[in-house]
């Protein structure tokens, strides 16, 4: 099979800094930013959109970056797990995810802060109906989810 | 789960035991007075943060996937077959090396070792030599200088197969006229028990109840997918891949590549979950193969989800055969149990899995007269191997269920009746074995308190709903047991920054192994938890510790972690009491502060000591190994004195809502209660009691690898159902402590049990919803239905293996 070699010239924000590199028409936002420009922080897992592993917020919004290519990013805002904490000093959110106990493999970690941020900035004070809406996309094998909603609560109690 | 709520010491109960328990022998207590009894002042009982979490929060934290993509030079990549059952004719590479970027292409011909893997059994070839007995097997490797070479370069592999009859299921496989899978023919040699006269029992029995129960295959599904990578610089191969017991990972691998194990050296990267799935080889040889070939270069790879969950193995799919006897009273006196187990293509530790269901078969019941065969059955599905809960968990869904069955039956209270049959301190388990500190019945009263006492107002139901509720009680034996070795080995020792450094060989998989090392040796020494750094599952740095399975590590590394701070601490009280001129028994290490337990006017920085010790040359550094000896199993009875290092004993309560017209199952109310002995870091016990329930409960509901024709029709996780946010209800944890007179500040353990209780509570209380007990998990809709709509279903004959049947390979 030959290859692909059609490439794109992407500029978007990644974590506030721009990006303007050549990158692969057909490669996803995911591997772009894992092998294209090393943040691994997004994880891969399922691949098709089901566990959430990869969950980065473009533009306000949680996207699933295994599932869009780069094309669809011109001029977005994205934002990943490395774009959160502000020096030595943690987000709100990875604060409450190490007191709950929420991060235990933390395979999903990453995927599930920046789902919850996604929720948190949309809907500080979320119902359980909001809260599921906003996290159901997210896929944990290990905790069994109870701390990670502990956490989640208690950074919007904190939400500014 | 408020954290509160857990760590509930059971003191009214271990009093109350203490003044009437006929067997258990208290420890001489010591005078109160005594300055050296040991309790926890430091960070042991405490939920401290996780020492690896902020790197998981941050992101930084590097995992198999996260190592390679700037250091590979190339990627590797398996071509598997697409046949369940084929006789390999051959494997044509030519247009595979003519594929742009593709470097070679790798057979069993080409490997170097005896290319055989295999946890127990090493029956499975590394790649295929002329069969393959499973859609999956390995066939050939292909290295490429990019992800998408090698990809394209597998499917330009041409394999020539000639097809052959497939074994689809365990009764394919028991037919006369089945293809042989193995040498020895398809069914493998089980494991029985004999203990009294079940026979004779079953026909004195007042009650009878006999059932059969059919448990699914059940996918690991941990997110973390297998990633690594390999270099061979000549003299020694590394290999960064994750696994659950790096020094028997390095041990196989050096064997199927024909190296000594010096020259082969594992490290595993953070590990995103495992739960049983990595203690099989994954990439370990296909990656250390192609570095060997490629002198000097870093090669990497990684499996998709679909290649992971089709080349990985399975919890075993088991039938069990089930009768129980009793009085009209309620006394158990006899189980009769034959147990089927798909072995898939490959047995790996399918004897090990075996030999735990039939130790457990009958469970914390007291139950005078056993008789249990157990067989593994050769098809052409997935290997299956090892997945949290290994054979106790099935046959923990068949006693429960038999509870119900017999407590239906004499018209009893299920409550009552376990209560009548639980052992109690001092009683035999299945094999003989007694046991000292039994509490099952603490467990099982714990939970229905905490279930009674918060007892909230049920919302009223539909007419559509029906709701039930169900009790499960287990026990687990902890350790590899039966006799095998079983050890761990820890070092820890100050560095020359002044920080404590704590090395064993277990692997972290986000149970809390860290954790747990790192407080006891915190603790040991006197020193914050934030001045330990942990090392772990290197094999260039640390010492074997066994495997991060069985529910050991807490009771193994944990001790050896227990014994070597000891050493650690001795010798620097040796030191101190040279610079404080006092012998060292008038000393004791707080806060990173020596002090005088006597005289407070003793004092010197823990800095000073350890600059001390250096000039003096102490090596202040201390070994701890932990080796207990279990006693092999009989090989006609089963029974063995001591099987089991200790027991775990565990009760969970669920509460559930059925919708009689879809059969959706909604769970109300959860409760789980576990004796963890001593809860190390309290959250984290919570967390494997959550996460293990949750796990249970998928596979009481819906997780299922559906096979047909020895295909499985569900890799992904669209069809291969998880539990979500949604599934789960909250988890009420009752954690009790009451302590293993061995375990390192009287830990037990945690890892399987909560998952071994939650599919039989779950199945329960759907049985006494629906007011049809579940035979046959996962308890979805669908089997609901067929439940409520018995007349509806064809219930499955299971032709070949009836009771009678069991005979055949004695």
């Amino acid at each position: 099979m030959a290859q692909l070699e059609t490439t794109w010239r992407l500029q978007c924000t990644v974590n506030g800094g721009p990006v303007d590199c050549e990158v692969p028409q057909d490669q996803t936002l995911l591997d772009f930013l894992r092998i294209g420009i090393g943040l691994t922080g997004s994880k891969g897992s399922c691949l098709e959109g089901e566990c959430g592993s990869c969950t980065v917020i473009v533009d306000g919004q949680a996207v699933n970056s295994c599932l869009v290519l780069c094309p669809q990013m011109q001029g977005r805002r994205i934002t990943t797990i490395e774009g959160l904490a502000c020096g030595e000093k943690l987000h709100v959110l990875q604060e409450t995810f190490l007191d709950a106990g929420a991060a235990q493999c933390g395979y999903c970690t990453p995927g599930l802060i920046m789902a919850a941020k996604a929720l948190l900035d949309e809907t500080p004070n979320p119902t359980e109906q909001e809260f599921f809406e906003g996290m159901e996309g997210n896929i944990c094998r290990c905790t069994g989810y109870a701390s990670i909603c502990e956490a989640i609560r208690a950074a919007a109690r904190q939400w500014q | 789960m408020r954290n509160s709520e857990c760590g509930i010491r059971n003191a009214q109960h271990r009093a109350a035991r203490a003044a009437t328990a006929p067997v258990r022998t208290e420890p001489l207590s010591e005078p109160s007075h005594t300055p050296y009894k040991e309790s926890p002042r430091g960070p042991v009982g405490r939920s401290e943060r996780r020492v690896d979490g902020r790197e998981k929060v941050l992101g930084t934290c590097l995992y198999g996937a996260d190592l390679f993509y700037q250091r590979a030079d190339y990627f590797a990549q398996v071509v598997r077959s697409e046949m369940p059952h084929a006789r390999l004719l051959g494997v044509e590479s030519e247009a595979a090396l003519r594929v742009p970027g593709v470097v070679a292409v790798y057979t069993a011909h080409d490997m170097p070792g005896t290319n055989r893997q295999g946890l127990i059994h090493r029956d499975h070839p590394v790649l295929a030599e002329g069969l393959v007995r499973y859609r999956g097997d390995a066939v050939a490797i292909v290295v490429g200088q990019s992800q998408a070479a090698a990809r394209n370069g597998c499917n330009a592999v041409q394999v020539a197969y000639e097809a052959l009859p497939v074994v689809a299921t365990m009764d394919d496989a028991l037919d006369e006229s089945a293809p042989k899978l193995h040498r020895d023919g398809n069914v493998m040699g089980g494991k029985r028990i004999r203990k009294g006269d079940a026979d004779r029992a079953l026909e004195e029995a007042d009650v009878v109840v006999s059932e059969t129960f059919q448990t699914q295959t059940v996918d690991h599904a941990f997110l973390d997918l297998e990633a690594g990578i390999a270099q061979w610089d000549g003299g020694v191969l590394t290999i960064q891949v994750s696994g659950q017991w790096a020094h028997e990972e390095r041990r196989l691998t050096a064997l199927a590549l024909g190296l000594p194990i010096e020259q082969v050296q594992i490290v595993t990267p953070a590990t995103g979950g495992a739960f049983g799935g990595r203690e099989d080889l994954s990439l370990q040889v296909y990656l250390g193969m192609a570095a060997l070939k490629h002198p000097g270069k870093t090669i990497a790879m990684q499996y998709s989800r679909e290649e992971s969950m089709r080349a990985r193995h399975k919890r075993h799919a088991i039938r069990i055969h089930y009768t129980l006897g009793a009085k009209n009273d309620g006394t158990i006196t006899a189980a009769k149990i034959t147990v089927y187990s798909d072995e898939g293509a490959y047995a790996s530790t399918g004897p090990a899995v075996l030999r735990k269901a039939a130790s457990h078969a009958t469970g914390p019941l007291r139950v005078p007269n056993v008789y249990v065969d157990v067989y593994g059955v050769f098809t052409n599905n997935n290997p299956t191997g090892a997945m949290r809960g290994f054979g106790a968990c099935q046959m923990a869904i068949a006693y429960n269920s038999m509870m119900d069955r017999l407590a239906e039956r004499l018209g009893m209270d299920p409550v009552e009746l376990w209560r009548r049959n639980l052992i109690c301190d001092g009683d035999e388990v299945t094999t003989g074995q007694r046991i000292g500190i039994v509490t099952a019945t603490a467990c099982m009263d714990a939970a229905l308190a905490k279930y009674r006492d918060d007892r909230r107002v049920d919302p009223p139901l539909a007419a559509h709903q029906r709701r039930g509720w169900g009790l499960s009680v287990i026990c687990f034996g902890l350790g590899y047991g039966d006799g095998f070795p079983d050890a761990s080995r820890a070092t820890v020792r100050f560095k020359s920054d002044g920080r404590m450094e704590v090395a064993t060989g277990g692997v972290e998989y986000g149970q809390g192994l860290l954790n747990m090392t790192a407080q006891i040796a915190a603790e040991k020494c006197g020193v914050p938890l934030s001045r330990v750094d942990v090392v772990w599952a290197d094999t260039r740095r640390t010492q074997e510790s066994g495997s991060s399975s069985a529910t050991r590590q807490t009771y193994f590394t944990g001790n050896a972690v227990r014994i070597a701070a000891d050493e650690l601490r001795e010798e620097v009280l040796d030191v101190a009491g040279k610079l404080l001129c006092v012998h060292p028994h008038e000393l004791d290490i707080r806060d990173a502060r020596i002090v005088g337990r006597f005289d407070p006017a003793l004092s010197a920085t823990l800095d000073d000591v350890l600059a001390e010790g250096r000039r003096r040359g102490h090596r202040l550094e201390g070994f701890g190994i932990f080796k207990p000896r279990t006693v092999c199993e009989d090989f006609a009875t089963g029974q063995s004195p001591r099987s089991f290092i200790t027991y775990l004993f565990g009760a969970h309560l669920a509460q559930v809502v059925v919708d009689v017209e879809t059969g959706e199952v909604r769970i109300e109310r959860y409760v789980a209660c576990h004796d963890v002995g001593k809860a190390i870091n309290p959250q984290s016990v919570a967390g494997q009691m959550v996460g293990g329930a949750t796990q249970g409960i998928g596979m009481a509901l819906m997780e299922e690898v559906v096979n047909e024709d020895g295909v499985m029709k569900n890799p992904n996780f669209t069809d291969y159902i998880l539990p979500t946010f949604r599934d789960v209800p909250e988890i009420e944890c009752v954690i009790l402590e009451n302590d293993d007179p061995g375990g390192p500040f009287g830990a037990r353990g945690i890892g399987e049990p909560p998952l071994i209780a939650a599919v039989p509570a779950v199945l329960s209380a759907i049985g006494s919803a629906v007011g049809a007990q579940p035979h046959t998990t996962p308890c979805n809709p669908q089997r609901v239905w067929e439940l409520l709509h018995p007349e509806q279903a064809a219930r499955p004959a299971h032709p070949a293996t009836t009771p009678a049947h069991a005979g055949m390979n004695r």
